[in-house]
């Protein structure tokens, strides 16, 4: 066999790199298991099917003799199958048809890993986080990433820290979604003593506009929407859950019970109305009543929907594989799936939604703060449900149980019509932890599982998700998916500290962004540096620059124009919306069919309560990213187009905030550098530089000359919009500087965080 | 321009493309492979994966489940069991929707419509009366009567046949053309959908047909719309001019280079690049539009209708314009089609849309030279029953969805001209092979039935006549490198020139 080897002179290569680095220990969990699950899996993973053929996913298989042969030999690792048919030139694994050849650098380490014993051990995020025992006592993010500095370049340091105004802008968007308000600012930029950033960062975790921030990115996850998302795509009552989700943020309800009472509130004992509220998450799948529809096929679909998105949110995995068929690359069988499944597959709502509003089960529920208000009164007093529910005016959709379970059996190739086996117990995949002994078999026990102290993958899974939200990307840069197909953590022992840090503060959510924002990792400049290859900022050795999502740069607009309405909650709004888009998708006999776009302060609510029709949702939203809510989104992306471009200089809403935040800065100055210093004090935090003067004020001065003969073109131009035009200022000046604020608006500086 | 800011914004893309900010979603699948000449070069004659056949594809999308009984799949014997039940052989089983379902009997329902057969390049086609323009053309089309799906209600079906998934959340098969070829033009979009006109609007549709799923959200579809600005935002607000623009845009490029000195992100360039190309845009777009200099001749070919701005007369003159400009991907979406009772007078009023615009489509581009490299695709998600829904009369009737088979047809682009392809039994209930045995095929990795065309076969194929191997348009996504096809899919060579 050798001899076979040697004779191949490509493969001398490949063969004698491991020789040269043999003693170099290979972990296997982060170098091997990779490779194995993406060249080889396919064949030889987990769904192998026929007990005869060859599987790699377990010591106990991989070293099995068969016809005389082990892939491992642990009696002479040297001669291992393996390691042959890897190297071997006419017939080599994986085969050349797949497409998809092992690297030299991937045949040194399956060969230095099968010569060093062949072991097997855990996929990394299926063993629960440990802190480190050399874990730093402070600074620990820091220390993690300088580490993680010295390991590329050793004189590799932190950039400077941003300046004050650059970070105080950098930390109110990032844990509010708007730019902070003069009155935190200022104070902030005056006060040079020990711990003032701390105090700010604080105040902002205190700000109610943190929760409703905070909030959107969750209800991405699990795809909030203000329809049923299917065929009529109905409106339906769900929004009392998208206004409790803001209000657990700002009251920090630990994760725990963030998870808890979403998933199974209502098996709470004496579950209160705020819990059962919170059961909507369950409810929150797309659905339909088209007609003719079967109900067995929608029972189906919808448990797929939940249990893959539970997947996703929760898990980080991919759990859609093993809806067909086991997991090819991930130990989750196909049993597994339906396991999982049979905790959703009791809920008490028809399968079919009947297009309706109020498809039940449903109940009384806030209608907005006061409402809310009222409730928690009532709840403190331990007022009686039937008695609370009088003052609540809206209706929103819940979870419950059947009192008998329905059966669930495994669905053959996902088939709703072809079950086969024995009914099965509701259950989790074992090797993501076991099932705790004491938890009942319903939602409730899936909840005290995602959040018991061994569960290895849901603090980490929302640790790292809040990570990217702070720093743009997350430390596993496959926020969707922790499998052996995800990427690895840039950072392993940074992300299982935070895991258990957050578990170990009992899953509170502001410690872990507080240490986030006040880190120096999040303080240092966010200028690309020359001397590093890391566009991605990979080693985080840059404070963190990206695009802003749809919503912020909306709210950025809102707010410093002065138009923004603070109100929380409610009834999904209708701003400026290009006539006849939903007509033009939908059925005669929705009820969503025609969009009566709002008046008043509702035409000026934060981007959140914008009504989310899921098959059509608002194009300054979809333009600028935002998904359709119809699946998961755990990662939105950044684009740049030209349609975003049109829509930044053309759109309604653009241009009247244009007007009203010009009128804010003409009243408020006199001369047209400090009203420009203003502008963009409102949205940098800090004076315009000398070439954003020049820029803005040779504008000004063009568009002043341009309307100063064409006064009813700056009127029309001041008419856009419904917020009423201050007539005392001067229609020309007012106009130019429309135009000047319009383009600022849509530059880097009111898009980007930096 | 100065020629470093042209080099720095070519530096720009590349390193947006090549190593973009949030994964490799961002980049084309061509750019992935380094043909990324093939994304910016017009009229490239190399596909992603091997020669394409056809450049373009323009697909005509009829929404609601057209019934092929009555406009090309002929059943002379079913003009005998007029009112007899279904046989229970035939049906053998097969699923049926809820609103059928309770019905007491399920009776046999000829079309009422005189079939006549056209001359083609093979055994000749039967065209329904409903059609006669269409069937003028008959020698340029490959009428496919045995496309199936397992999808039996719209949402799920027409989510389907546009994304290879009954559930939502996958990418469209026009993001995903976006995503693997590109873009021709830079002045317009890769990929415009049109919304025609119709009598009959009992239909959704939705976002997501035409959305980017987990795929970046640039390869969304653009809708041209004939209400308001064609493209949404296009028009400057009143009061400004484009000169007022330029001067903005020229204001705007200073502050971002500004931001871009001091922070260096390669995005703020992709940006500024983006604002011009908006700038050329509203120009592109209105001469698009601008129907002023089409000959009389036209619309004598696509009808008078055709200058009416949304019908679906329209959307086809507008599809060939854009075709000419180097847009690749051009879907146009007609409702209407659910005639679950009244189909004579439904269907007779959605065919008046939409025949004379195909065959003018069709004859327009052959005329142009561009029908060989166009492909042409006409079909809904869906076909209707044998059986009749509701009362069952000799002028009147309705149709159930029926997904065992129905038809599609397409053309042009690589297609052999002038065929038919598939059959089904006597009741047009069953595809059956040439011997009248039933075929029941099912959509396998591994096997596939010949003479059956599951729709993603019919995926598989189209992407296979623009140059796309649809095993290797991949995108890993949650740790599974998705297709539009899913594992299924095969390439009907038999119609493929």
């Amino acid at each position: 066999m050798i001899f076979s080897i040697l004779r191949s002179s490509t493969l001398a290569v490949g063969f004698l790199i491991p020789t040269l680095f043999a003693e170099e220990k290979v972990d296997f969990a982060r170098e091997v298991l990779p490779i194995l699950s993406n060249k080889c899996f396919a064949c030889h993973g987990p769904d192998t099917k026929k007990a005869k053929e060859l599987r790699l996913d377990s010591y106990a298989a991989a070293t099995k003799e068969r016809k005389g042969i082990r892939a491992i030999d642990p009696d002479d690792l040297v001669e291992s199958e393996l390691i042959f048919r890897i190297h071997d030139e006419d017939d080599p694994m994986p085969p050349e048809e797949d497409g998809k050849p092992l690297t030299p650098l991937e045949k040194d380490i399956l060969t230095r890993w099968v010569k060093q014993g062949g072991q097997f051990a855990s996929h990394w995020a299926f063993v629960p986080p440990r802190k480190e025992k050399k874990a730093p006592q402070a600074d620990v993010i820091d220390s993690y990433i300088a580490t993680g500095f010295t390991k590329k370049k050793t004189d590799l340091s932190f950039a400077p820290e941003a300046d004050r105004p650059t970070l105080a802008r950098r930390a109110a968007l990032v844990l509010t979604g708007l730019p902070p308000e003069p009155k935190l600012l200022d104070p902030f930029l005056a006060d040079k003593s020990d711990g003032a950033y701390e105090r700010y960062v604080d105040a902002l975790l205190t700000s109610p506009q943190y929760g409703e921030h905070q909030a959107r990115y969750w209800l991405d996850a699990i795809r909030y929407g203000d329809t049923h998302g299917l065929h009529l795509d109905n409106r339906r009552g769900i929004f009392p859950f998208r206004d409790w989700v803001v209000r657990a943020f700002n009251d920090n309800l630990p994760l725990d019970d963030f998870i808890t009472w979403q998933l199974a509130g209502d098996l709470l004992p004496n579950p209160t109305v705020t819990q059962k509220i919170a059961t909507g998450f369950v409810r929150m799948n797309p659905t339909t009543s088209e007609g003719g529809a079967i109900a067995a096929e929608f029972q189906a679909k919808n448990n797929f929907d939940r249990t893959e998105t539970l997947g996703t949110v929760m898990l980080g995995m991919t759990f859609t594989c093993a809806r067909c068929h086991t997991h090819k690359y991930d130990p989750i069988t196909h049993e597994d799936y339906y396991s999982l499944l049979a905790f959703f597959n009791s809920t008490a709502e028809s399968p079919l939604d009947g297009n309706k509003y109020d498809h039940g089960p449903a109940m009384k529920a806030p209608a907005n703060p006061d409402e809310w208000k009222l409730l928690k009164e009532n709840e403190a007093k331990k007022t009686a449900i039937a008695e609370l529910e009088k003052s609540l005016t809206t209706t929103t959709l819940i979870a419950q149980e059947l009192p008998k379970p329905r059966v669930t059996k495994i669905l053959q190739r996902g088939e709703y019509h072809s079950p086969i086996g024995d009914p099965l117990t509701p259950g989790v995949p074992a090797v993501m932890s076991p099932f705790p002994d004491d938890a009942p078999r319903n939602r409730l026990g899936l909840a005290q599982w995602l959040t018991s102290d061994d569960q290895p993958l849901v603090p980490r899974v929302l640790v790292n998700r809040v990570w990217q939200r702070v720093f743009g990307y997350g430390l596993v840069r496959t926020p969707e998916d922790f499998g052996l197909q995800g990427e690895q953590a840039t950072h392993p022992e940074l992300l299982d500290w935070l895991a258990v840090e957050l578990r170990e503060k009992d899953w509170d959510l502001k410690h872990m962004m507080r240490l986030m924002v006040t880190s120096r990792t999040f303080r240092q400049s966010s200028r690309r540096r020359a001397e590093l290859d890391d566009p991605e900022n990979r080693l985080f050795a840059r404070g963190p620059g990206f695009r802003l999502d749809a919503e912020v740069i909306r709210d950025i607009g809102l707010w410093s124009s002065g138009l923004l309405d603070p109100t929380m909650g409610g009834e999904g709004v209708k701003p400026y919306q290009p006539v006849g888009l939903w007509k033009a998708l939908m059925h005669p006999a929705s009820n969503t069919k025609n969009y009566v776009q709002d008046k008043g302060a509702k035409l000026y609510r934060r981007s959140l309560y914008v009504y989310w029709k899921r098959t059509s949702p608002h194009p300054m939203m979809t333009l600028f990213d935002a998904p359709n809510r119809e699946s998961s989104c755990v990662k939105r992306s950044r684009t740049s187009t030209a349609l975003q471009s049109l829509a930044l200089f053309n759109e309604t809403q653009r241009i009247e905030m244009g007007r009203k935040l010009a009128e804010r800065i003409v009243q408020i100055e006199g001369d047209d550098k400090a009203r420009l210093d203003r502008l963009y004090k409102l949205l940098a935090c800090r004076p315009a530089l000398e070439r954003e003067q020049a820029a803005c004020l040779g504008l000004l001065t063009a568009m002043k000359k341009r309307y100063a003969d064409a006064t009813d073109e700056a009127q029309a131009l001041l008419s856009t919009g419904e917020a009423p035009l201050n007539e005392s200022l001067d229609p020309i000046e007012l106009a130019a500087w429309t135009q000047v604020v319009t383009t600022v608006l849509a530059s880097d500086v009111a898009l980007s965080l930096f | 321009m100065n020629p470093l800011r042209d080099h720095e914004l070519n530096l720009t893309r590349r390193q947006l493309f090549g190593r973009s900010a949030m994964g490799l979603g961002t980049a084309t699948m061509a750019q992935l492979l380094g043909s990324e000449l093939l994304a910016q070069t017009p009229d490239s004659p190399d596909g992603l994966h091997h020669k394409a056949k056809a450049k373009r594809v323009i697909y005509l999308f009829m929404s609601g489940g057209p019934s092929q009984h009555d406009m090309w799949d002929y059943k002379p014997k079913m003009k005998e069991m007029f009112g007899k039940d279904l046989p229970e052989h035939v049906r053998d089983g097969q699923r049926i929707t809820g609103m059928t379902s309770r019905q007491k009997n399920l009776p046999l329902c000829p079309s009422k419509y005189e079939f006549h057969k056209q001359e083609n390049n093979d055994q000749g086609v039967w065209v329904s009366e409903l059609l006669p323009h269409t069937a003028k053309v008959a020698k340029e089309l490959c009428v496919i009567n045995s496309t199936f799906t397992e999808a039996i209600n719209h949402d799920p079906a027409v989510t389907y046949i546009q994304t290879g998934s009954q559930i939502p959340g996958r990418p469209s098969f026009g993001s995903w053309l976006s995503y693997g070829l590109g873009r021709m033009n830079e002045d317009l979009p890769g990929y415009v959908v049109m919304h025609a006109k119709t009598n009959y609007g009992e239909q959704s549709l939705f976002s997501r047909l035409w959305g980017p799923g987990f795929l970046s959200s640039e390869h969304q579809g653009v809708l041209l719309r004939s209400q308001g600005d064609p493209v949404l935002y296009l028009n400057n607000p009143k009061g400004v001019t484009r000169t007022d623009r330029r001067a903005q845009l020229d204001a705007l490029a200073a502050l971002n280079e500004s931001q871009h000195d001091r922070f260096g992100d390669p995005e703020i360039l992709a940006r500024i690049k983006q604002h011009e190309m908006a700038y050329r845009m509203q120009t592109s777009v209105p001469e698009l539009m601008d129907l002023s200099n089409e000959k009389e001749s036209t619309f004598a070919l696509y009808g008078e209708e055709a200058r009416q701005a949304g019908s679906f007369a329209a959307c086809c003159l507008n599809a060939r314009r854009l075709a000419e400009r180097g847009v690749r991907n051009i879907q146009i979406f007609h409702r209407g089609w659910d005639a679950h009772g009244n189909l004579p007078k439904e269907h007779e009023s959605q065919c008046k849309d939409i025949d004379q615009a195909c065959a003018a489509l069709i004859t327009d581009l052959k005329e142009r030279g561009m029908l060989e490299d166009t492909l042409v695709v006409w079909g809904g998600e869906f076909g209707r029953t044998a059986y009749c829904q509701g009362k069952l009369t000799e002028q009147n009737y309705g149709r159930d969805h029926h997904p065992r088979c129905f038809t599609t047809w397409m053309a042009g682009g690589g297609i052999k001209p002038g065929i038919t392809y598939g059959r089904t039994d006597d009741y047009g209930y069953n595809i059956v092979q040439a011997d009248g045995t039933p075929i029941m095929p099912q959509p396998t990795k591994d096997h596939w039935t010949p003479g059956s065309v599951h729709i993603h076969d019919l995926n598989a194929t189209i992407l296979h006549l623009l140059g796309i191997d649809h095993r290797k348009l991949t995108y890993r996504y949650q740790g599974r490198d998705f297709r539009l096809t899913d594992i299924h899919g095969h390439v009907i060579k038999d119609i493929i020139l």
